[in-house]
């Protein structure tokens, strides 16, 4: 039973980084029915801009908390910029065309993300600076570090945030009616590029916000640590229900825990198989997954 | 225009000319140089392995070069990047064969090399294997495959000896990465610790590319052992051993050679010490490796991988048996490599047995000290554990 409780707390700190990153995925398919292949890579972006910021600033005499504040606030604003760029320049053009035209140019701008990190950085793996220490508590014999906690909540608490910010602000309330209907959300009034513009500037925030705190909490950074985390993250989007927010972090969560149990208690050779099963699962028995968008009104 | 590029043209066959005539007071420029693939991943997560071995290799060349080269010729270094990956090493081999090199001497990853050297058989150009480390790549029967360093087989039970003798561990993990390399070398480990009465309590494989292994060092954990044995390579190492840490297992924690490098002291940080890594000496601990060491230091501004000295020595092995072959067809080559005999490499004498694998190989294992690799102990010719520190 100890390690079931171990299990359920290393399978929530792994699915809070997935759950951050499917946001983005879910998001941007809820509003102009794109699944955004380049998300996972603005997720590796985000660590990298942290990462030169922190190494930057570990020459001068900054106190740590500072500096780490200056890095999350850099990679932050930046990835959210590059978010928007992408959309300017890959998708905005091609939002008439066929669907699968932009489908093949998110895959485009994936590949020109990870070959530009790789041509700047090195193929080689960066190092964070080791800030977070391994202290922890242990309750009933299940180690809980300080860093995993702290990861967590702040995974939820942005979590929350954006909640707040689709359900109770302005732009939230245009953001959710582009999703219903966009050639009745312009007809109202609404600026739609310019939403569209901020869906991606959100949804790469808060990846950008898990690949730094990817790169704090495991410290080894790569130009590739996108892929792996961005197949995944979509499919946690797809288990939730694409579209769905409630239903990203769910699934997010869901498949960090599938991905513990599956190691802890079958193999972690199979940790895929195991993930993908319950996907194709799930989408037998439900194909609009978990928290099944709902026809008249998705996000 | 035109007319004056002819003149040059002109000016230089005259040149030329009056050059040969005169005795040639310019030797070595006109020979055409000796090609050498090097093959390695030089982009992916092991692209810094792959090029401290291009760069060791670049460093051989350059000295045989400044010495007068290989009968008379200079030696030309064509590296290629297999990326880890068999499909690329096939075309990295491909194109190896294309740009017209005599033989090759590199590789990292043995699921890379297994299918470099196949495509190398088809023409019979020697392949001399600086740090793959599975035994199947010279059981294939080919007489074209050669290895300055030892095999997995050999690498396995000196793993189980240390474990069981020098730990003294009743109860071993082996944990693998599903790769070529890493499942061979579990294998091994896994037949020789049954033999010495070592309860093998876990033996499966990870995910590689994943970043937390938690869940699978506490199912490990849970069932007790004394070790745990990561046969895989040093990304997932260096993750693993500070997970462990971070979780505060009790077992000792221990890596293969693919283990062995910087960027796993890097991931670990402090969590590293106190961690053992089986491999063949590295180069700093290598007493005829010291100028190679400086050397390589100065040249390319750090120090070199764990298995640059061992590409080092294969292209002197290889550049001492096409000068003995007197030739560079691919059968006098392989027929002056195959009697190869007591060559003073820097990783000490290498003879090449039937099979062209080296007739002595030597292991150690290296301990983590300070966030610093370090001799830790070896077996001395009686076979008994002794202490290096």
């Amino acid at each position: 039973m100890q390690a079931f409780f171990q299990f359920t707390v290393e399978g929530l700190t792994i699915g809070g980084f997935y759950a951050l990153v499917a946001l983005g995925y879910t998001m941007v398919y809820g509003i102009i029915r794109l699944i955004n292949f380049a998300h996972g890579d603005v997720f590796m972006v985000g660590a990298f801009i942290g990462w030169t910021v922190l190494v930057t600033l570990a020459g001068t005499h900054l106190p740590i908390v500072l500096a780490l504040f200056v890095a999350l606030a850099t990679s932050l604003f930046f990835s959210g910029a590059l978010g928007v760029v992408i959309d300017r320049v890959a998708y905005q053009p091609l939002l008439a065309a066929p669907r699968l035209s932009i489908l093949i140019t998110a895959l485009g701008v994936s590949l020109a993300l990870e070959n530009g990190v790789l041509l700047i950085y090195g193929p080689g793996f960066l190092t964070y600076p080791h800030l977070l220490g391994t202290a922890g508590f242990t309750i009933g014999g299940v180690q809980i570090s300080y860093a995993q906690t702290t990861m967590f909540v702040i995974s939820l608490a942005l979590m929350f945030a954006l909640y707040l910010f689709v359900h109770r602000t302005f732009i939230g309330t245009a953001m959710r009616a582009l999703a219903v209907d966009q050639d009745a959300a312009r007809l109202m009034g609404i600026d739609v590029e310019r939403i569209i513009q901020i869906t991606f500037f959100v949804g790469s925030f808060l990846a950008a916000a898990a690949g730094m705190m990817e790169g704090l909490y495991y410290t080894q950074i790569n130009f590739y640590m996108g892929f792996l985390l961005g197949l995944r993250a979509f499919t946690a989007a797809v288990l939730g229900g694409i579209g769905n927010i409630p239903g990203a972090m769910a699934g997010g969560l869901l498949i960090g825990l599938l991905e513990s149990y599956g190691a802890g208690y079958i193999s972690s050779r199979w940790t895929d198989v195991f993930v993908f099963l319950v996907l194709i699962g799930v989408l037998v028995v439900k194909p609009t997954g978990l928290f099944g968008e709902r026809v008249v009104e998705r996000m | 225009m035109r007319l004056n590029g002819m003149r040059g043209v002109c000016g230089l066959a005259a040149l030329a000319v009056a050059a040969v005539l005169a005795g040639g007071p310019f030797p070595a420029p006109a020979a055409e140089p000796i090609k050498v693939g090097v093959p390695g991943p030089l982009s992916g997560p092991y692209a810094n392995a792959g090029i401290d071995i291009v760069n060791a290799a670049k460093l051989a060349a350059d000295q045989i070069n400044a010495k007068g080269g290989v009968l008379g010729r200079p030696l030309e270094i064509v590296a290629e990047d297999d990326a880890c990956d068999p499909q690329t090493a096939v075309q990295a081999a491909q194109k190896m064969i294309d740009s017209g090199v005599v033989a090759v001497a590199g590789g990292y990853c043995s699921g890379a090399a297994l299918p470099e050297l196949s495509t190398l058989h088809r023409r019979n150009i020697p392949y001399i294997l600086d740090a793959s480390t599975n035994p199947r790549l010279t059981e294939l029967g080919y007489k074209d495959v050669f290895r300055t360093i030892g095999r997995d087989d050999e690498q396995g039970p000196f793993a189980a000896s240390f474990i069981a003798n020098a730990l003294h561990a009743k109860r071993a993990a082996v944990v693998n990465d599903n790769t070529t390399y890493a499942k061979g070398l579990a294998d091994a480990t896994v037949a020789a610790l049954k033999k010495l009465g070592v309860d093998v309590v876990y033996n499966n494989a990870i995910t590689p590319g994943q970043l937390d292994y938690s869940p699978v060092l506490t199912r490990i954990a849970s069932l007790n052992p004394d070790v745990i044995y990561f046969t895989g390579y040093f990304a997932e190492g260096g993750l693993m051993v500070k997970e462990a840490r971070e979780l505060h297992l009790k077992p000792v924690f221990m890596g293969g050679d693919g283990n062995n490098d910087p960027t796993l002291l890097k991931t670990a940080g402090s969590a590293a010490n106190g961690m053992f890594i089986t491999c063949a000496p590295l180069p700093q601990f290598l007493s005829g490796a010291k100028t190679f060491v400086d050397d390589y230091t100065k040249q390319f501004g750090h120090g070199p991988g764990p298995y640059s000295a061992y590409e080092y020595d294969a292209i002197g092995v290889l550049a001492s048996a096409i000068e003995r072959a007197k030739a560079t067809t691919p059968d006098a080559i392989n027929a002056a490599l195959a009697e190869t005999k007591d060559y003073p490499g820097i990783t000490g004498d290498i003879t090449f047995n039937a099979k062209g694998d080296r007739a002595v190989a030597v292991y150690i294992v290296v301990t983590v000290k300070n966030d610093e690799f370090a001799p830790y102990m070896q077996l001395n010719a009686a076979g008994q554990w002794v202490s290096m520190q």
